[in-house]
C-alpha cells in the first residue's frame, strides 16, 4: 500500500511575474510504506521543489499529495500535523540548531507536538541513540559539537518526531568519505527498526546506489523515472543524456558491453561488479 | 622545473581548544612543492590539512620548525603582504568570500588593496575573469550565480593579484556535481596554462585522482606521498586513514583479492576497462 | 516569500539619468531636495513639479513605478497637509468655519504647497535610487565625503561596511527563509500566540540567523585578509568617475531652476 502518492502536481515559481518559472509539471508517483527511494536530478531539476510540496510547506498550483490515502491540504489548518507525520531535514541541517543544550534542540520538534515529558524524553533518548549522539553529549551546547556531531543532532531532532515519512535533503553534503558512509548506514538502520519510509535526496549516485531500493529522477520539474535502484542504473546511457553522472562501475560496464562482451545487466556497486565479473574472468565464455 | 615554491619544514601547530591540553593539529610536517606543479591534499576532517594550507599564506603561524614561501619565512612579518601577494587563497564557501555585490568590482577588490593603478585594475580583472571564463558575468550580481560560478569568481579574485600558487581549501565542497566539474576544470587549466602553482585541499578522490601529485595526510602528518597512481594502490592504508579509493581501483582491487592476476595502480575507468578486457581476452583465448 | 523583496530598488537602465555620474546625482538630489522648500509662488511651485517631470521622463523608467513609490505615503501625506489646512491661522475672513473648524484661505495653500513638496521630495530621492546602483551609490558617498576624514570620519570605514551589508542582505534574506522552513518543519507555529509567545517563537529563527552571521562574518574576515585588505590606507580604485558633458548641463540645469524659483519669490507675489 503506498504511503505516500503524488497525482499531476504543478507547481510555478513566482506566478503573475515576468520571473515565472514552472517547477514541477505533472508531476505523479507513489512510495511504498518502508522503502528507501533516492531521489536524484541535476541541481534545477525541481526536486528540492517537490520535496517541499511532501510536509506542505509549498502548496501545490494543482494536484494532489497524498499521505496514507488522504490528501495533506484536506484540512489546511491541520497542516502542522502532516508536518510531524513527514518529517523534513534541510541541506546543511546544522545551520537550524539553536537550542541551549543537545537535549533540547532534539526535544523541540516532539514539544511541538504536545507529547508528555516522559514521551519526549524517552523519544530524545532513542533518536539521539539512533543518530550515534553518546549520552554526555545531550547536556552540551549544540555550538560546541563537531560538525559531524551538529549535523547528526539536526537529523535526530526530526528523527524525534517519529515521522512516518522522512525527507532528507543531501544529508551527506560536506562530509568527508567515512562520515557519510556512517550517516548513511545510520538512517539505513533507522528506517528498517522504525518501518519509516525514506525519501533521500543526494547528488552522490554512489550513496543512492549504496542504500536506496528504488530511485526518483526528476528532469527539468518532470518525473524522468521511477523504478527500482537496478533498473534505473540499467539505463545509464539515459541519466547521462540527463547530465547525472552514473556510478564509475556503471561506467566500466557499460564500456565493456560496448566493446562487445556480455557482462550482462549494469552493476552500479563496486561488490555487485565483482560478483558479476568473477565467473566471467574465472571461467566461462564471456567473449563475442 | 623543480624549483621549491612551498616548504614546510618540521611544521608543527597546537592552539588552544579551551581545555588544559593544547590540540596538535600538525606534529612535523615536511613537504616541499615545485612551482608549477599540482598537488593535492587528502585526508578526513581533522586531519590537519586546511591547518597546513594555511601555513602558506600565513593565515597561521607554526608553533614550531618554519615555513618558506618562495624562499621568505612566514614569521617575518614584515613579509606578510608579500606572501599573501605569492599565495592566493580560496577558501569552501563561495558565499563568504565574496565582498562586492558586482562580479568585477569582487574581482577587483585584491589588486585595489594593493594599490594598484586603476587603468591596470582593469586590465587584470578582465584578464582575470577571462581565465575562469566568467568576463561575460562581469555586470551580475555576485548573489544571483550558481555555486560553481560563485567559486570561479572567487578564484578570479585571487588571480587578479597574480599570484604564483594558488590553495584551494575544499572550493568543491559546497558544489553540485556540475558545480564541482567548473571549479575543477577551471584550476586545470590555470596549472597547465598559466604555468600557475596548485594545492587543492579536498576529500573527493576523483579530484585528487587528476593531481600530479597526491599527499595523504592523518593525525597532523603526511602519511602517503607520491603520484596518484602510488598512493590510490595502496588501498587498505588509504582505508585506515578514513577515506575511500577511486571505484575502478577499488574494483581492480577486490578482484586482485580473489586471486585474479590483475594490475591494482589503475585510477581512471578508461584504464580499468582495458585491463578487464585484457583479462577477459585471456580467458577467451584459454577456451 | 521574503525572497521577492527587492533592495536597493535599483531599476537598470541605460537612460540620461542613468548615465550621470553618481556623484553629480547625489549632489543634485540633495539640491533638488532643498529647492522644493524654495518656492513661495505658484509658478515656483509648478516649475518644480515639471523639473520632476522632467527628470522622470529622463530615467526613462514608467511613470506606474514612480506612483508605485509614492502611493505608500501618500495617507500621510493627505493627513499631514489635512491637518495644516486647520492649523493655519490669519488676520481676515476665514473661508468658512465651522464648531471648531475653521479654514482660511492661506491654510488651503499651505497644504497644497505642503502636500506638493512631499511628492516632489519622494520622486526625486526615488529617481536616485531607481537609477544608480546601490554599490555605486555607497562608492559615490565614499568619494564625496573624502574630505571628512580631515575631521575624523572613518568614511572609508562606513563605506565598506555598506558595501559588505548590501552584499550580505540578499544572503541573509534566503537563510531566513530557509531556517523559517527548517524550523517550520520540525512543527514551529510562527503565526499564533500573544506578543510573549511570538517574540519567544521567533527564537529558534534569530539565534541559527545570528549564529550564521557571525560564521560568516568570520569567514569572510579571512578572505579579505587573504586577499591582502588593510583598511583604506594606500587604497586605490578601478573606477574612477569623469565628469562629462552632460553632468555639466545637469549641473546648470539644476542651478537655474533654483535660481529661478528664488526670482519668481521676488518678482511674483508669495502665496504662502
Amino acid at each position: 500500500m503506498a504511503i505516500l502518492e503524488v497525482r499531476q502536481l504543478n507547481y510555478v515559481y513566482s506566478a503573475g511575474t515576468p520571473y515565472e518559472k514552472a517547477a514541477l509539471r505533472d508531476v505523479s508517483f507513489s512510495v511504498e510504506k518502508g522503502d528507501i527511494v533516492g531521489v536524484i536530478g541535476h541541481t534545477g531539476s525541481g526536486k528540492s521543489t517537490l520535496m517541499q510540496q511532501l510536509n506542505g510547506l509549498l502548496t501545490p498550483m494543482s494536484g494532489q499529495v497524498l499521505l496514507d490515502g488522504r490528501d495533506i491540504w484536506e484540512n489546511p489548518k491541520k497542516i502542522r500535523d502532516i508536518r510531524f507525520r513527514v518529517g523534513m531535514v534541510f541541506q546543511y541541517p546544522e545551520y537550524q540548531l539553536f537550542e541551549e543544550t543537545v537535549r533540547r534542540d532534539i526535544a523541540f520538534g516532539p514539544r511541538n507536538m504536545g507529547l508528555s515529558e516522559e514521551e519526549i524524553e524517552r523519544r530524545v533518548r532513542r533518536a539521539a541513540t539512533f543518530a550515534g549522539l553518546r549520552e554526555e553529549l545531550l547536556e552540551v551546547s549544540p555550538f560546541d559539537l563537531s560538525g559531524g556531531q551538529k549535523r547528526r543532532a539536526a537529523i535526530a531532532g526530526v528523527m524525534a518526531m517519529e515521522p512516518e515519512v522522512l525527507v532528507l535533503d543531501e544529508p551527506t553534503a560536506g562530509l568527508d568519505p567515512r562520515g557519510r558512509e556512517q550517516l548513511l548506514s545510520r538512517i539505513v538502520r533507522y528506517a528498517r527498526e522504525n518501518g519509516t519510509t525514506v525519501l533521500l535526496v543526494s547528488h552522490s549516485m554512489e550513496d543512492v546506489a549504496a542504500v536506496a531500493d528504488k530511485v526518483l529522477v526528476m528532469n527539468k520539474g518532470e518525473v524522468a523515472m521511477m523504478a527500482p535502484t537496478a533498473e534505473v542504473f540499467s539505463r545509464a546511457e539515459e541519466l547521462q543524456a540527463m547530465g547525472l553522472t552514473v556510478p564509475a562501475v556503471t561506467q566500466i560496464f557499460m564500456k565493456l558491453r560496448d566493446s562487445g562482451y556480455a557482462v550482462g545487466e549494469n552493476a552500479y556497486t563496486v561488490e555487485q561488479a565483482v560478483r558479476r565479473l568473477l565467473p566471467l574472468i574465472k571461467g566461462g565464455a564471456a567473449g563475442c | 622545473m623543480s624549483e621549491a615554491i612551498l616548504q614546510a619544514e618540521q611544521v608543527t601547530f597546537e592552539y588552544n581548544s579551551g581545555d588544559a591540553e593544547p590540540v596538535k593539529a600538525l606534529c612535523g610536517v615536511e613537504l616541499t612543492v615545485t612551482r608549477g606543479s599540482f598537488t593535492a591534499l587528502l585526508g578526513h576532517n581533522g586531519c590537519g590539512k586546511s591547518t597546513l594550507a594555511k601555513q602558506f599564506n600565513a593565515l597561521l603561524l607554526p608553533t614550531g620548525g618554519r615555513v618558506l614561501v618562495e624562499e621568505m619565512d612566514t614569521a617575518d612579518e614584515s613579509l606578510i603582504p608579500q606572501i599573501r601577494r605569492t599565495v592566493g587563497m580560496v577558501l569552501q564557501n563561495p558565499d563568504n568570500q565574496l565582498v562586492s555585490t558586482v562580479v568585477e568590482e569582487d574581482v577587483a577588490f585584491g589588486p585595489e588593496n594593493l594599490g594598484v593603478e586603476p587603468h591596470e585594475i582593469r586590465i587584470r580583472v578582465d584578464e582575470a575573469l577571462k581565465a575562469v571564463g566568467m568576463y561575460d558575468y562581469r555586470h551580475h550580481a555576485a548573489h544571483k550565480l550558481s555555486g560553481g560560478q560563485k567559486q570561479r569568481v572567487a578564484i578570479a579574485g585571487v588571480l587578479a593579484m597574480r599570484p604564483d600558487v594558488l590553495v584551494l581549501d575544499e572550493p568543491t565542497a559546497m558544489l553540485d556535481p556540475s558545480g564541482r566539474k567548473e571549479v575543477m576544470q577551471t584550476v586545470h587549466r590555470l596549472c597547465r596554462e598559466h604555468g600557475m602553482t596548485v594545492m587543492l585541499i579536498t576529500h573527493y578522490m576523483e579530484e585528487a585522482a587528476t593531481a600530479d601529485r597526491v599527499v595523504v595526510m592523518e593525525g597532523g602528518k603526511v602519511m602517503l606521498d607520491g603520484t596518484p597512481r602510488e598512493v590510490f594502490s595502496r588501498v587498505s592504508t588509504l582505508r585506515e586513514a578514513a577515506l575511500d579509493v577511486p571505484q575502478a581501483t577499488e574494483l581492480c582491487y577486490e578482484l586482485h583479492k580473489h586471486g585474479i592476476e590483475v594490475a591494482t595502480d589503475v585510477l581512471t575507468v578508461e584504464e580499468c576497462v582495458d585491463a578487464l578486457i585484457t583479462l577477459l581476452e585471456a580467458q577467451h583465448g584459454h577456451s | 516569500m521574503l525572497k521577492d523583496i527587492t533592495i536597493g530598488q535599483f531599476f537598470p537602465g541605460n537612460s540620461l539619468l542613468h548615465r550621470l555620474d553618481p556623484r553629480v546625482k547625489i549632489v543634485l538630489t540633495i539640491a533638488f531636495i532643498a529647492a522644493v522648500f524654495v518656492p513661495k509662488t505658484w509658478a515656483g511651485l509648478l516649475l518644480a513639479m515639471a523639473f520632476s517631470v522632467m527628470a522622470v521622463a529622463l530615467s526613462r523608467l514608467p511613470f506606474a513605478l514612480i506612483w508605485k513609490s509614492i502611493k505608500p505615503i501618500l495617507p500621510i501625506v493627505l493627513i499631514t497637509a489635512l491637518l495644516s489646512v486647520f492649523y493655519v491661522r490669519e488676520e481676515g475672513d476665514p473661508l468658512f468655519s465651522w464648531w471648531i473648524i475653521t479654514v482660511y484661505k492661506k491654510g488651503i495653500f499651505n497644504a497644497v504647497f505642503l502636500a506638493s513638496r512631499i511628492v516632489c521630495l519622494i520622486v526625486g530621492s526615488s529617481l536616485l535610487t531607481y537609477t544608480t546602483e546601490p554599490t555605486t551609490l555607497t562608492d559615490a558617498l565614499e568619494r564625496l565625503m573624502k574630505p571628512l576624514r580631515l575631521i575624523r570620519v572613518p568614511v572609508h570605514d562606513l563605506a565598506m561596511m555598506m558595501t559588505i551589508a548590501l552584499r550580505f542582505i540578499p544572503t541573509l534574506i534566503e537563510e531566513t527563509d530557509k531556517i523559517m522552513s527548517a524550523q517550520k518543519a520540525r512543527g514551529a507555529d510562527l503565526e499564533s500566540g500573544n506578543l510573549m509567545q511570538r517574540i519567544r517563537a521567533l527564537m529558534p529563527i534569530m539565534i541559527p540567523l545570528f549564529a550564521s552571521s557571525f560564521r560568516r562574518a568570520y569567514e569572510l574576515a579571512t578572505a579579505m585578509e587573504c586577499r591582502c585588505y588593510n583598511g583604506g590606507e594606500g587604497r586605490t580604485r578601478m573606477k574612477s568617475y569623469r565628469m562629462a558633458a552632460r553632468d555639466y548641463v545637469a549641473l546648470v540645469l539644476t542651478a537655474m531652476l533654483i535660481a529661478g524659483m528664488i526670482v519668481l519669490n521676488v518678482f511674483l507675489p508669495n502665496v504662502i
